[in-house]
């Protein structure tokens, strides 16, 4: 057998959305595949009804024969019927191999369950068994048990099932494991159900699609596999017919009748490839990897024609961004952003996860993720709209002028590669300097942010390094070109509290050094408050308030922004849930975006003039804009969001304790315990 | 890392150890005993029995194992049931051709594999579908009906390969190459599937890291960002599924060893198990199981070598 006996599909712990009959329905190949499978069952069970010779009826006139209206299918070498024998061996072939497959997966399944729920000693134990029967070359195996049984096929296929249920129990325990983790943060264990009834009940069902994933492709190669015996002469006992078998005799005629290899090759290929068509379709999950570059270069621009020279001459330096929308062919995901950044400033960019904050600042540095693009306006770095380079282009800017720094330095840095290879890489291409130059650029730029033992941390893998040290390196990286803006995308999130402030101590001196300009992405007012000059505060895709950090987080004008800062000015966002509790409601998805304000359904001094368009205004008596048409009046009124004024029914003030449901319960179940009036 | 390989290396000898006890008891209890084989129709039963007392087949089974363990220790499997050959000579000459065939059909399945696995991704589209089409094909295709249809096509229609036959090494390296040539391809066939399958998975993976972000945001090449940065990350999973498809080759070979009328190792555990010729059919097993654990010890280490996160530990 050519591929090996442990089907290595991907597992499928999350499956596509609806149960697995709509997800086969829903692609055609999987239909057909099921199509053939219940054709084949069907005709082979019914075979003795239909069959049009007796399987072995001899026709010597007729030996060797191609497809003819007496023979559909042709004949063999003693002139016996090929369609007949085909689905005569059919029945027998595929009874066996459910035999298989059922074994394998009695087997593997409560392995998987036992080593989920049995801790790291039992796991530790059935893990290394596994091993050691993975290592086994189970073919040969297979053939001295046939020694044993005869050509019994339900007992082969049986043993065969056994010896493939260690690559089955590999696939199955990932599954159950992460479910039974989750298991942990929903009420079952609390409630003093065992183990086993924890497997059973909740564990088992979950893993039911892999289950029948699996099950398919152990159900083909035991196909495979039987075919694969006959052939060597191990099938069923002589005149009775066999896949394999036919397949061997057919090998026998190559020179004089090599049509005779057909029919049966095709309907044993066919049989498999809908066995494995069907476990792809089951298999097929929704969480397809977001890639991180588009798999064909884009030849085109990203939107058509030139920047202009005469919007250069007029922009001057620095960043700044009109009009922004962003989105895919289907959705817009950002629209109507402007910003500005001048020389030396830094920009706070500031909202909940989802609000377009991120995908905003990818776009400055044309990092967008694959199809994913700038639909309208613009994005003038020193005069020239960067929306409209080339990849090329781009790739002149990148690095050099503007530069990016992660949200998780562990993962932004290549696993695979020293710090030196790629801090020395970077700066070789970005500097255009030698090996050595660039080697010792890299230890001077790792001194520059505060790494002490550079020549030992150059020689480190990122595993190697602690977070706080591997964002170091990552801010290294992004300096090598010695850029002149920063894009910096919650740096400091991912870190422990002390190394947080340390980054952020080593940004501003960095800032004040080299006079550059930052964009720095947060749902942290307190980060906002520490080092940033200007912020801009989005909501749902769009810019809701911006101005100076004092102005804004001291004297919010639009209610989302009141509501943010409503207790504490230094709050996160993101960081206390209770605080987003605070607000009624949710953020509405991209496509439920309104025509009016998209704050309206949580706002509580919404009003029906608030359903209309609603454009980025002036902020009262202070610089900066605001998308709020009531923003003058309430500011006027002094209004804030905490001390509600009368008249506002105190219903929509209410807490929704749903928000905080199953997802972000499973994430965190701490917060679970927090007492209720914590969130108000 | 010592202490690891010297677990790994204790684990295969365990490994084989327990092969070789399950293919003792196997052997024990095929149908033929060794005084019904040697003595052949027509024998006596005391006739028999004298033989089956002579070979200690009555003795205690822990008695022969053990007298079989010390002789194999030493390279010694004893001698053919049926023809009297030295087992272990014999297989010195059979490995060769099984181990010319598994290593060959590996090799060029993960060139194969690697490079549609990787064109694939990297091209996309039509590309991609080819690839997918062609790795389910392969799968679903048995070995030996590709080699049938490989020998009509280079050896009826267009004769450029002999159909069947196997010429050593040391005889002529020349006609080695050409006599493996079509068995090889057959395997090869589906084995880069398999592995195109597994390269085209594990690049989506690498390129949907985040790290490839950095690369770009650097102004890296694309080109080193898909085929150094990219491939290195996916190359420690498209190793793993290289072991598994020699284990898979080697003893799956049989079928293509039978076709191409080869002298393998295969061919020779598929006759003894017909003949009920105990010794061979034990030593096969046991010398597949040692080639196969060995080479599996082997890519382990260099997966684990290659991968910097297990490299230090
Ligand atoms: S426009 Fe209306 S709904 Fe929107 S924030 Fe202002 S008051 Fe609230």
């Amino acid at each position: 057998m050519t591929a090996p006996l442990t089907p290595t599909a991907p597992s499928a712990v999350r499956p596509q959305g609806g149960r697995p009959l709509a997800r086969l329905v829903r692609r055609p190949p999987a239909v057909a595949g099921a199509l053939w499978l219940a054709f084949i069952v069907i005709a082979s069970l019914t075979a003795p009804l239909w069959l049009p010779y007796p399987t072995e009826q001899q026709d010597f006139s007729a030996v060797l024969a191609g497809p003819s209206p007496a023979h559909w299918l042709g004949t063999d070498e003693l002139g016996r019927d090929l369609l007949s024998r085909i689905f005569a061996a059919g029945g027998g072939t595929l009874a066996a191999s459910t035999i298989g497959a059922v074994v394998a997966m009695l087997v593997a399944v409560p392995l998987a369950l036992i080593a989920a729920s049995g801790g790291e000693r039992v796991e530790g134990v059935i893990n290394r068994v596994t091993e050691v029967m993975l290592a086994i070359p189970a073919f040969i195996i297979m053939l001295a048990v046939i020694g044993v049984v005869g050509t019994n096929m339900p007992i082969i296929m049986a043993i065969f099932g056994f010896l493939i249920s260690s690559g089955m129990y590999r696939v199955f325990v990932g599954a159950a494991k992460s479910l039974q983790a989750q298991l942990y943060v929903d009420a079952a264990s609390v409630d003093g159900i065992r183990p086993v009834g924890i497997s059973l009940k909740h564990v088992l069902p979950g893993m039911l699609n892999t289950v029948m994933v699996q099950f398919a492709l152990v159900f083909a190669v035991a196909i495979m596999l039987q075919a694969g015996l006959a052939f060597i002469g191990f099938g069923p006992p002589i005149p009775q017919p066999s896949w394999g078998g036919m397949i061997q005799a057919a090998s026998q005629h190559v020179y004089d009748a090599p049509w005779m290899m057909v029919p049966t090759g095709i309907v044993l290929a066919l049989t498999v490839l809908s066995a494995n068509v069907v476990a792809d379709a089951l298999a097929a999950t929704t969480d397809v990897p977001q890639l991180q570059i588009a798999l064909r270069e884009p030849k085109r621009r990203m939107r058509a024609g030139a920047s202009t020279a005469d919007t250069q001459a007029a922009a001057g330096e620095g960043l700044r961004v009109r009009a922004l929308a962003v989105g895919s062919e289907a959705v817009t995901l950002v629209s109507d952003v402007s910003l500005d950044v001048r020389p030396g400033r830094v920009l706070g960019l500031v909202g909940e996860s989802g609000c377009g904050k991120t995908l905003t600042a990818l776009s400055l540095i044309g990092l967008l993720p694959p199809g994913i693009r700038p639909q309208a306006g613009e994005v003038l770095w020193n005069g020239h709209d960067l929306t409209r380079l080339s990849e090329r282009e781009f790739m002149r800017i990148r690095g050099r002028e503007i530069a990016l720094i992660s949200q998780e330095p562990m993962r932004a840095l290549d696993p695979m590669f020293t710090v030196g290879y790629q801090l020395g890489g970077a700066i070789r291409r970005l500097q255009k300097v030698g090996r050595a130059a660039a080697r010792a650029e890299a230890a001077a730029l790792l001194g520059k942010v505060g790494i002490v033992d550079a020549p030992t941390v150059l020689r480190l893998y990122p595993h190697e390094i602690s977070g706080g040290m591997a964002q170091r390196v990552a801010i290294a990286l992004a300096l090598a070109g010695r850029p002149r803006l920063l894009v910096a995308d919650e740096p400091t999130t991912a870190l422990d509290v002390t190394v947080q402030a340390e980054i952020l101590d080593l940004l501003r001196s960095i800032i004040a050094d080299t006079g550059m300009s930052m964009v720095l992405v947060t749902h942290d007012f307190g980060v906002v408050a520490d080092i940033c000059d200007d912020v801009v505060v989005m909501y749902a895709g769009e810019v809701v308030e911006s101005g100076s950090v004092h102005s804004v987080l001291e004297g919010p004008q639009h209610p989302y922004a009141m509501a943010l800062l409503a207790a504490d000015p230094h709050a996160g966002v993101e960081a206390e849930s209770q605080r987003l509790a605070s607000i009624p409601g949710q953020v509405p998805q991209p496509k439920d975006w309104p025509d009016g304000c998209r704050f309206a359904d949580r706002c509580r001094f919404s009003t029906e003039a608030c359903r209309r368009p609603i454009a980025l205004t002036p902020r009262r008596s202070a610089e900066g804009e605001v998308r709020c048409i009531r923003s003058a009046e309430l500011t006027a009124a002094g209004v804030t969001w905490a001390a509600a004024p009368a008249g506002v029914e105190p219903e929509r003030v209410r807490i929704e304790p749903e928000r905080v449901g199953a997802a972000e319960a499973a994430q965190a179940p701490t917060r679970r315990a927090e007492p209720e009036e914590a969130r108000l | 890392m010592a202490v690891f390989v010297l677990k790994r290396a204790l684990l295969a000898v365990l490994t084989i150890f327990a092969v070789s006890v399950i293919a003792f008891l196997l052997v024990h209890s095929m149908k033929g005993d060794p005084g019904t084989v040697i003595a052949g129709l027509g024998a006596t039963k005391g006739e028999i029995a004298a033989i089956n007392d002579k070979v200690g087949w009555n003795d205690p089974l822990i008695v022969q194992y053990a007298d079989w363990a010390l002789h194999a220790i030493q390279g010694d499997f004893g001698l053919s049931l049926i023809d009297g050959r030295d087992i272990m000579g014999d297989l010195a000459d059979r490995l060769p051709v099984t181990a010319s065939l598994a290593t060959g059909g590996t090799l060029l399945s993960a060139v194969l594999g690697i490079v549609l696995g990787v064109t694939a991704v990297v091209r996309g589209g039509i590309a991609d579908k080819i690839v997918s089409g062609y790795a389910g094909l392969a799968a679903a295709l048995p070995n030996f009906w590709i080699g049938i249809i490989l020998v009509f096509v280079f050896a009826v229609v267009v004769p450029v390969f002999p159909a069947t036959g196997y010429v050593p090494f040391d005889q002529s390296p020349e006609l080695w190459f050409i006599s493996l040539a079509l068995p090889v391809l057959t395997l090869a066939i589906g084995g880069s599937g398999f592995i195109a399958r597994q390269a085209r998975a594990s690049m989506y993976d690498a390129l949907a890291q985040e790290h490839i972000r950095t690369l770009r945001a650097t102004a890296t090449p694309r080109w080193r960002i898909l085929y150094i940065h990219a491939l290195r990350f996916a190359s420690l999973p498209i190793i793993a599924s290289i072991a598994l498809q020699f284990i898979a080759l080697f003893g799956g070979s049989v079928v293509i060893e039978q076709l191409y009328s080869m002298p393998g190792i295969g061919v020779d555990l598929q006759a003894a198990v017909a003949r009920y010729d105990a010794p061979v059919v034990l030593g096969v097993v046991v010398i597949a199981t040692i080639v196969v654990v060995v080479v599996n010890l082997i890519l382990e280490m260099a997966t684990r070598f290659l991968d910097p996160k297990l490299r230090a530990s």
